[in-house]
């Protein structure tokens, strides 16, 4: 089947304002938005831009906006979306670099904020490493899979209007830390937590939710740390 | 920024709305009710309140206040009893009783404003 993938195009050294270009690609069962990408870079544009590694969502690099919704282009087959003309444009609220590549900075330095590492001042219980129950994993099982792939914070209007909003995806790897039963590093976090710019900020839209490749729910870790927070504090 | 508008958008996108347009009401009401020092002037503010228009938007005020307590109980349920997973189911029900409450309450409205 003939489908046309309308690709947005940007180029900053052009001087031109971003654009989309039209891209008719025969599309066979099991191609991916990632494998008609690939076939228009070896076959119609070699100047097209975009990230990828894996190829099978695992790295998160391909994140993008398929028809209005950010999703992984490796995990979303081109006929499943039973649309003749499929739009492929660049996380929205991340300044586009080139083409379909984003700026992640921002998103990076809201991990950083949040100290997305253990934090335990003891020495570990045995010179080797500190051990966790399968039971205590199993608490934060879903938050570990997160692969950052940026959907989920391209996908928040709370982000989209204020920048320095750390975003689901930073608040997701807090909570990953602060429910870890190793860790005791949730009053170095809590200062980037709890203020305008981090907890707060999310008003439960759940656009991160309902776009997260990996089924994860962020808005549920958010309210887990209002309420951890809360609980410190009074 | 285009973008798929799914439940938990509009649900957000019409809390705000429905909030302010209550603000513009409130703001509206007192001015009316600072009137009643004044018995005169107060039968003048309630004959000039008596027009169709005022009527419409008496239900519309009917319709934001239903809307925006009932999106708020979902925000709480969501904030405080983990209703993230289920957020559009709650959302869906609370709106199917709005609906109902809605209606009984326009009915009696439209009978005062002489309409029914």
């Amino acid at each position: 089947m003939k489908i046309t993938f309308k690709v947005y195009r940007f180029d900053p050294q052009s001087g031109k304002a971003p654009y989309l270009q039209d891209f008719p690609v025969e599309v066979t069962p099991g191609m991916t938005i990632l494998d008609a990408l690939g076939e228009i870079k070896a076959h119609q544009d070699g100047t097209l831009v975009y990230r990828r590694s894996c190829r099978s969502g695992i790295c998160g690099s391909c994140a993008m906006k398929i028809n209005g919704f950010n999703r992984l282009a490796c995990e979303t087959q081109a006929l499943l979306l039973k649309q003749s003309v499929i739009h492929v444009e660049p996380l929205p609220g991340l300044k586009p670099i080139k083409d379909l590549a984003v700026d992640m900075e921002i998103f990076y330095e809201a991990l950083a904020r949040v100290k997305h590492w253990l934090i335990n001042p003891d020495p570990p219980p045995t010179d080797k490493e500190r051990y966790q129950s399968p039971e205590d994993f199993k608490k934060i099982e879903v938050s570990t899979s997160c692969i950052l792939c940026a959907s989920c914070t391209a996908s928040c209007p709370s982000f989209w209007a204020d920048k320095n909003y750390l975003g689901p995806a930073a608040i997701l790897k807090a909570y990953r830390y602060s429910f870890d039963t190793r860790d005791k590093g949730f009053a170095d976090r809590v200062g980037a937590l709890d203020n305008k710019h981090g907890l707060w900020r999310c008003h439960t839209i759940m656009n991160c939710t309902d776009c997260c490749p990996k089924h994860i729910n962020p808005t549920e870790s958010i309210c887990h740390l209002r309420r951890m927070t809360v609980e410190n504090k009074y | 920024m285009r973008y798929k508008w799914r439940t938990g958008q509009w649900a957000f996108v019409l809390h705000r709305v429905s909030g302010l347009a209550l603000s513009v009401y409130l703001v509206m009401h007192l001015y009316v009710v600072s009137s009643l020092y004044q018995p005169e002037n107060f039968n003048k503010v309630m004959a000039f309140l008596n027009q169709p228009l005022f009527k419409l938007l008496e239900i519309g005020l009917l319709g934001a206040v239903i809307y925006h307590s009932l999106n708020g109980i979902r925000v709480g349920l969501i904030d405080f009893a983990n209703g993230t997973a289920k957020h559009a189911l709650i959302f869906w029900v609370l709106m199917a009783i709005g609906a109902v409450i809605f209606i009984a309450g326009a009915i009696p409205f439209l009978h005062h404003g002489g309409v029914l």
